[in-house]
């Protein structure tokens, strides 16, 4: 059997306390790895292309223009083009608030990858006037009529379509997608890609991969080479063991009833299913 | 058509300062006039490396400030035809300057010079995003430890994210012997994660510190050696010169390596 269930070490309870406190918490109703995070994408809704940006409020941190900007170039420029040259695109800056330069330069970022800013959505004021002032149509709304922020909790069962992400994930990367993401390219160390769906590496996996992390412990993360730093999928958490040669061939990473396991690729489909039940995936010999 | 090159690692004391002096000095060698620009505000080296320390009369600074003119800011090498220095101020730090005043500079140098090298200080803040501001290609300096390689691929993201993606790669302070034995990454491996083209290896020498001490790049003074005609050979890549690499391995090459070569070891 090719299998290699039962190898890795799987780590429970691993909790960022905010209180910083030294004690280790004793019961974990709720890990903070499975996260209802917020990030930027571009989505196609009624042939209107637009780009959504993070709510501000429900961050835990304040999110600071260079990192927006620097997010979105790396997003953008990485991403599979799916649209064509001179599509309009509708900016949903949500609760942001920007200025006309800082407008300025994210319509300068869509014109690299072709795209040109024709509207702003918002819900500040100043953000409106600015939007105004640079020249692009404006529509303000009310926090409760933005159509495209549906209520986290509500959209949690569906996820967004698949990322496709066509270079390597470099050190200090970070991609988060509420979907299943596909990277045509290594995951180097220090590297991480997150996704609420599976994790598809064309190369090497040797940094950091959370697959299902909304909580579906179904989701797989699949590479041409396993030699990660850390594997996450829901909230399991399992790093590479120190003598486990690698291997040549495709791996798969799942849960199992052991916790994260890791099988052939290549068979997997046809020598696994899932438990809803126990909610693991199960070895069907 | 000159050429902004910005020399940047992530990771401090990689050798960032002393790859900028000597290929600086090696391109001026190949008869190109060369402008070197210190953009380490605040912890200034460049000059020292140059052995121009006592010559520096005006900073980059002054001439934004406009107490003065780019031309006489520049400090002229002696040694060699064509190698200037533009100063960095020791009494500020990175906040001095933006972006834009490193464009300003850099676009102002290239109408006289055709290479603009740019000394990139460590980190990935203020201080970097200057000194890429106006590069048009990035030259990466490593050394093979897990920890340059880590930043490196870091700053390569960045730089991507930038636009800048002409990157070539040089690893520097490789110690063959090491490497033989298996206690240092080969350059392969580093070449193998980051994935960008090499365009030059360096080998560890203790000729590159004497020098460094003294004030003159090797290429200058001792050049009749291992590492200096490594640094050559860079300058002549850049010009566009298809320069084999050196074979570091061939220098502990006995029957016994080969041995150990041939069955694995």
């Amino acid at each position: 059997m090719c299998l290699r269930n039962n190898l890795i070490t799987l780590v429970y309870g691993m909790v960022a306390d905010p209180q910083l406190s030294l004690d280790l918490p004793s019961d974990t109703p709720f890990s903070p790895l499975v996260e209802t995070y917020s990030q930027i994408r571009l989505k196609r809704e009624d042939n209107r292309l637009f780009l959504v940006l993070p709510i501000q409020r429900e961050l835990e941190q304040e999110l600071s223009w260079t990192q927006l900007w620097q997010e979105l170039k790396h997003y953008l420029q990485g991403r599979e083009k799916s649209w064509a040259t001179g599509d309009s695109v509708s900016l949903i800056a949500q609760d942001q608030l920007l200025d006309v330069q800082q407008l300025q330069t994210i319509a300068e970022i869509l014109e690299e990858v072709d795209l040109v800013l024709e509207t702003v959505v918002t819900t500040r004021r100043q953000t409106a006037v600015a939007a105004a002032t640079g020249g692009y149509c404006v529509e303000q709304n009310k926090l409760s009529q933005l159509s495209l922020t549906p209520d986290v909790r509500t959209q949690e069962a569906t996820l967004a379509e698949p990322l496709y992400f066509n270079q390597t994930v470099r050190s200090g990367v970070e991609l988060r997608h509420e979907g299943t993401i596909i990277i045509f390219g290594d995951i180097n160390p220090g590297g991480m890609a997150i996704s609420a769906g599976d994790i598809f590496v064309w190369g090497r996996l040797r940094g950091m991969a959370h697959a299902g992390a909304k909580g579906n412990r179904q989701s797989r993360i699949v590479t041409l080479q396993m030699d990660f730093t850390q594997l996450r999928i829901a909230d399991s958490v399992a790093r590479y063991p120190k003598f486990l040669p690698k291997s040549a061939e495709p791996e798969i990473a799942f849960i199992s009833e052991e916790g994260i396991s890791l099988a052939k690729a290549m068979d997997f489909a046809k020598t696994h299913e899932f438990s809803e039940l126990k909610a693991v995936w199960l070895d069907r010999q | 058509m000159s050429r902004i090159i910005v020399v940047t690692s992530g990771k401090g004391g990689v050798g960032k300062t002393t790859v900028t002096s000597n290929l600086g000095a090696a391109l001026a060698k190949v008869n190109r006039k060369v402008a070197l620009l210190d953009a380490d505000f605040g912890l200034r080296n460049l000059d020292l490396l140059l052995g121009l320390e006592e010559r520096v009369v005006y900073t980059a600074l002054d001439v934004l400030a406009g107490d003065c003119r780019l031309a006489q800011a520049l400090v002229k090498d002696k040694r060699l035809n064509g190698l200037v220095l533009l100063p960095a101020a020791q009494n500020r730090n990175k906040e001095a300057v933006s972006p834009d005043d490193m464009k300003k500079i850099a676009t102002a140098l290239a109408k006289g010079y055709d290479y603009i090298i740019v000394d990139c200080p460590a980190g990935i803040e203020l201080g970097f995003r200057n000194a890429i501001s106006a590069a048009k290609e990035a030259l990466i300096v490593t050394t093979p430890e897990i920890a340059a390689v880590r930043d490196a691929d870091r700053v390569i993201g960045l730089l991507e994210a930038e636009g800048i993606h002409k990157i070539s790669l040089i690893v520097n302070r490789v110690k063959p012997k090491m490497v033989e034995d298996n206690k240092m990454m080969s350059v392969d491996d580093v070449l193998e994660l980051l994935a960008v083209p090499l365009i030059g290896v360096i080998p560890d020498d203790e000729r590159v510190i004497v020098a460094t001490n003294k004030g003159e790049p090797l290429v200058i003074g001792d050049h009749d050696c291992l590492p200096a005609n490594s640094f050559m050979n860079i300058a002549k890549r850049l010009e566009g010169e298809k320069v084999p690499f050196i074979d570091l391995m061939s220098e502990n090459d006995n029957i016994l390596s080969r041995l150990r070569r041939i069955f694995g070891g």
